[in-house]
């Protein structure tokens, strides 16, 4: 992708991208204290759910609302996987069941007694189930609101099975592992500079094969079924294997970020699998910018930093300043704060004569 | 005895079905106009019919205005409010569909924020005449005369939007920029007033539903936030067309009432919406696409 | 490809250097978590419900209440001379930021103890932080018990406290037959267990049990089947906004109040004020507290309240009275403490191990003598029955002549008994913080 502007240049992207990197990996060592360390963990996994948003939105073009179901399904196997760490011979079920009526465990917690078939669970389930749903709707070559509009009646439907099932999953109440995540012996205390690496680490890696995945020729035909899906179908492209795949792998980002938010929280309820928790993380994504994996990251950080800085004092009205902001975001800059920063980067360090990208696709990426 | 019972009482749940699918259908109303039409994912719909029954508190409690009277004027509130936003936001978006769904997201936080601050977080009532508030028994069934009323609004408001439709000027070139807009264009019909007007009746139809909501529920900010995703679904599985949603509208109705006759409420709904989403995996396109392309 | 290979290996250092230093699996060493308080500085306590959202018509007053209650509490010249200072927070009626404002207000502001929560999910979205760093939390309503955390004291009724007068009440008055419905969730079903028990003990039979979503709005198929079964009396464990939608539908559908009157558990003076009086007039409410009980202290507390900035509502209903409570079960303990170890060396946990036991009288407490219970710490408390009448206040029509005891596991005797160090199952087992 040649251009002029310095913003779509791919080793400057990736130098901004490392930039990030070192910063996210860097944290523990200047900051020290445990509630901050903790919440810019959860930060971490908010942005994780960006980033998988910004794979199936930005680079699919295919609007998802359902990303709760896979960040919410593998929150629960979690929970499930670290309540039964605390389950003993002599208590071998989890105490709300015993409320529920259940004089046994039931079947589908009996994997979750061993953590390991607990974790691969947790993180393979909602991702297959989710790239199961993808390809159904892809097969049938739903596209456009139509996605959107699936994936949130999949999320509601999903909700309101968790919300019924009480027995096996205490309703609304949600499930609250009495202990951290014993990994090989060790706990991992949710408040450690070692959950908090956990976090950074996969945050980093994911969002390193995500760009280098975009950058190569996946990512290409991604954006040629983005701009045009019949003609990449009648170039001989299967558009339905890539939807599908991206679809999926977006799944398991989520999914992820769904197991370390359990391991952080030390909790899951329906709240999860919420309608406005899942929108939430479009307008993350919206407001850094759905074409760039960086700035949705980065929307992300900054929407629950504000949140979490100026949310007290703000009370009801901070969440009409978000609607305001989101909407005049959404008029007049679609692709987000990113068109900022590519508008002010081109600005700056325009680098050779007249724009010759006119003619160029804009890239998906931006630093 | 006890066989006599139960088909009495599925009996009921079926005449019941008739009244929950009219609900279905007159928040699916609107929905239909502007998604069906435009082509835009109002994602503040359900807003709109929370705004309907607010208009309709401040004209009973504050100006004394019958209740039968609130229902045009709430049509007539939010239909300007609709329309205040199509001119402001909307029109800008016509070319970018999922943009509108995100704005129009903005838009309902705004909304539920807006009435928080000037109405309070409380649940606030709405009263109806006592004729009303009676309750009926034919035989076996029983119903409640505010459903019957309902039944009736939904049925005479579908009638009046399908003549309006098929029989105004603005009717027609709504279905001609449907179908085509280039050749309506052509034919010298004003597409961005044609837009505005069905937005506007869309939202109005809104207020409408919520004038009714309001009475049956409960008034709250965010009382509209159940009602997106439900006429969403009508909408999308009635395929846009005011016949598809009047289809759809019912079948779901009916089946909800059926489901949690059986079971309960809440596995009533969460199989329709894995019916609805397995219904559209075979026909993505709904039960009655309007007869032509959009977008 | 170059920067990633980079960027891995800068972060499998950090993970390497962080996993090699020894302080990193656990919070830092040196840190102090735990509050404690200080010769003439303020007593910080947390404040933690939510003011805006969905959640906030109930929990809104909550916060007043407080506010009113630790004013009161300072103008009287504050808890072992020392003001309260509350840190009041705003949890949006979202349950990850109460988990997170909980973190905040333990570790930022070092409060010693938080009041705070009102549904059940958001309790236990806190109560791992609560438990985590040994923290203590006022929980002021009505809730399922079934639960035996040392870290938190109740102020509200169980269960096994709610209905015990209730059911035998409507059955003597109004026939066998009764109809449960409930909100889809964990409180309602829990209650109706409890329900079931006095139901058997007076011979009364139950015709129906539904549940509605939580929050949902059409009770069209529940009263369609309420028709079917032809019940003497419905027992209602509905709560919130959906509890002005069932009661008007109810009368919407032609059943009427005084042939089939609806008891219920948290239909207060606020729910029938917002659907209007007409829909509730009749209908029975089982609570600790009402707005119109006529003794000194309540009349004071009313008045006082009401005429206070803090009134927004001109209501005190149940759930508030239950928060006011807290505040000086707060104070009576924190007292007891400071007697027992100076006031620098009382913490949370000293806090909350000394309050078993602690009473309010009369004069304090608006709904009369209450008293903590020492093994499991919810309260001992006298359930009273109210009928709502034409203008939406309660008339106190029955009223338990002694304290009931809170019995959290009463139906689940199998499970063990709640005492002060965990759950003792039958077999002398004990089990700490049983979730």
């Amino acid at each position: 992708m040649t251009s002029s502007n310095l913003y779509h240049n791919s080793k400057a992207q990736w130098a901004v991208y490392a930039v990030f990197f070192i910063i996210v990996l860097a944290v523990p060592a200047v900051i020290d204290d445990s509630y901050t360390l903790n919440l810019l963990a959860t930060f971490g996994v908010f942005a994780m759910l960006a980033l998988s948003v910004s794979l199936v939105w930005g680079a699919g073009g295919v609007l998802t609302l359902g990303q709760g179901v896979p960040f919410g399904l593998a929150a629960y196997c979690m929970a499930m996987t670290m309540q039964m760490q605390a389950q003993t011979p002599d208590s071998p079920m989890p105490p709300f069941m015993a409320n529920n009526s259940l004089t046994q465990l039931p079947l589908m917690w009996e994997p979750f007694k061993s953590t390991t078939t607990g974790l691969l669970i947790a993180l393979f389930f909602p991702t297959v189930l989710w790239t199961l749903f993808g390809g159904l709707m892809f097969a049938a070559r739903v596209h456009g609101g139509f996605v959107a509009v699936m994936t949130l009646a999949m999320l509601s439907a999903i909700g309101l099975l968790v919300l019924d099932i009480q027995p096996y999953t205490d309703g609304a109440n949600g499930i609250t592992p009495p202990n951290a995540l014993l990994i090989a012996g060790h706990s991992i205390d949710p408040y450690s500079p070692t959950a908090y690496i956990i976090v950074a680490v996969a945050l980093v890696v994911l969002a390193a094969l995500s760009k280098a995945l975009l950058a190569g020729k996946f990512g290409l035909v991604t954006h040629a079924i983005r701009t045009d899906s019949e003609r990449t179908r009648f170039l001989g492209y299967n558009v339905f294997l890539y939807q599908t795949l991206l679809f999926g792998i977006a799944g398991f980002i989520a999914s992820i970020a769904g197991c370390l938010f359990v391991m952080l929280e030390q909790y899951v309820s329906p709240a999860q699998l919420d309608v406005s928790f899942s929108v939430g993380m479009v307008i993350w994504t919206g407001v850094g910018g759905r074409a760039s994996l960086l700035w949705a990251m980065l929307g992300a950080l900054l929407i629950n930093a504000g949140q979490t800085v100026v949310g007290d004092t703000l009370l009801n009205t901070w969440l009409l300043f978000l609607g305001i902001f989101f909407i005049l975001v959404v008029r007049f800059l679609p692709k987000g704060l990113a068109g900022v920063a590519e508008w002010l980067v081109g600005f700056f360090l325009r680098r050779r004569g007249p724009a010759q990208h006119q003619a160029v696709a804009p890239a998906h990426e931006g630093g | 005895m006890e066989h006599m019972i139960f088909s009495a009482g599925f009996a009921d749940a079926l005449l019941l079905g008739l009244s929950v699918a009219s609900t279905w259908l007159i928040a699916a109303l609107g929905l239909t106009i502007v998604y069906g039409t435009i082509g835009v994912i109002n994602m503040a719909h359900g807003e709109f019919i929370m705004l309907g029954a607010y208009a309709t508190y401040v004209l009973e409690s504050k100006l004394h205005v019958p209740f039968l009277l609130c229902l045009p004027l709430s049509f007539l509130i939010v239909a300007v409010i609709g329309l205040l936003i199509e001119r402001l936001l909307i029109r800008y978006l016509y070319d970018r569909p999922l943009d509108t769904l995100l704005a129009t997201w903005g838009v309902s936080i705004v909304l539920i924020q807006a009435v928080r601050l000037i109405f309070g977080s409380d649940p606030l009532y709405l009263s109806v005449p006592n004729a009303l508030n009676q309750n009926w028994q034919l035989g076996f069934f029983s119903i409640s005369v505010f459903r019957v009323f309902i039944l009736a609004v939904t049925l005479a408001v579908s009638a009046a939007v399908w003549l309006f439709m098929q029989r105004t000027r603005f009717g027609m070139q709504i279905r001609a920029v449907t179908q085509n807009r280039a050749m309506a264009a052509s034919f010298g019909i004003n597409q961005k007033r044609v837009y505005a007007g069905a937005f506007a009746l869309g939202s109005g139809l809104a207020g409408l539903a919520g004038c009714m909501f309001g009475v049956l529920n409960i008034v709250l900010p965010n009382m509209g936030s159940g009602y997106v995703v439900q006429a969403f679904l009508v909408v999308v599985s009635g395929g846009g067309s005011l016949v598809g949603s009047v289809i759809s509208g019912g079948a779901v109705g009916e089946l909800q009432s059926i489901f949690s006759y059986f079971a309960d409420d809440t596995l009533a709904l969460c199989i329709i919406f894995t019916l609805i989403v397995i219904f559209l995996r075979f026909r993505p396109q709904g039960l009655i696409a309007p007869s032509a392309s959009r977008r | 490809m170059k920067t990633t290979r980079r960027s891995f290996s800068v972060g499998a250092a950090s993970t390497l250097a962080a996993i090699a230093s020894p302080h990193i699996w656990s919070k830092k060493s040196g840190e102090a978590w735990g509050a404690t308080l200080k010769q003439g500085e303020p007593i910080k306590v947390g404040v933690l419900f939510s003011l805006t959202g969905d959640l906030a018509v109930p929990e809104a007053d909550s916060t007043y209440v407080l506010q009113y209650a630790f004013d009161e509490i300072n103008k009287a010249g504050g808890i072992a001379g020392q003001p309260v200072q509350p840190v009041i927070i705003d949890a949006k009626s979202d349950f990850n930021v109460y988990s997170q404002k909980m973190k905040e207000l333990i570790l930022r502001d070092k409060v010693i103890a938080v009041f705070g929560c009102y549904t059940s999910a958001s309790r236990k979205a806190v109560l791992p932080t609560v438990i985590e760093f040994d923290s203590l939390l006022y929980y002021p309503t009505c809730y399922e018990g079934a639960e035996c955390v040392q870290n938190d004291i109740c102020t509200g009724p169980l269960p096994n406290q709610h209905s015990r007068d209730l059911i035998p009440f409507m059955v003597k008055h109004f026939g066998k037959k009764v109809f449960f419905v409930g909100s889809n969730y964990v409180w309602p079903k829990e209650s109706n267990k409890d329900a079931k028990v006095w139901l058997n003990g007076v011979g009364g039979e139950l015709v129906g049990e539904e549940y509605v979503p939580l929050g949902g709005a059409d009770f069209s198929g529940v009263l369609n089947k309420i028709r079917e079964a032809k019940p003497n009396f419905i027992f209602s464990t509905v709560v919130g906004a959906s509890t002005i939608a069932f009661y008007k539908q109810f009368k919407q559908a032609g059943f009427s109040s005084s042939s089939m009157p609806i008891a219920a558990l948290t239909t207060g003076e606020i729910e029938t004020r917002a659907m209007g009086a007409e829909f509730g007039a009749g209908h029975f409410l089982s609570a600790p507290y009402f707005m119109a009980l006529d003794t000194p202290t309540n009349h004071k507390f009313v008045n006082g309240f009401l005429s206070s900035p803090y009134n927004h509502s001109s209501v005190t209903h149940y759930n508030m009275e239950e928060t006011y409570n807290s505040a000086y079960v707060f104070k009576l303990g924190l007292e007891k403490a400071i007697a027992q170890y100076g006031v620098e060396d009382v913490t949370s946990r000293k806090l909350r191990d000394i309050s078993g036991g602690v009473t309010l009288d009369d004069s304090i407490s608006p709904e009369g003598k209450i008293w903590i219970d020492s093994d499991n710490f919810n309260t001992w408390l006298t359930p009273k029955i109210g009928q709502c009448q034409s203008d939406g206040s309660f008339k106190i029509v029955a009223q338990s002549p002694t304290q009931i005891q809170p019995l959290p596991y009463f139906i689940y005797p199998a499970l063990g008994v709640c005492t002060a160090d965990g759950l003792k199952a039958p077999n002398g087992t004990i089990q700490k913080n049983v979730l």
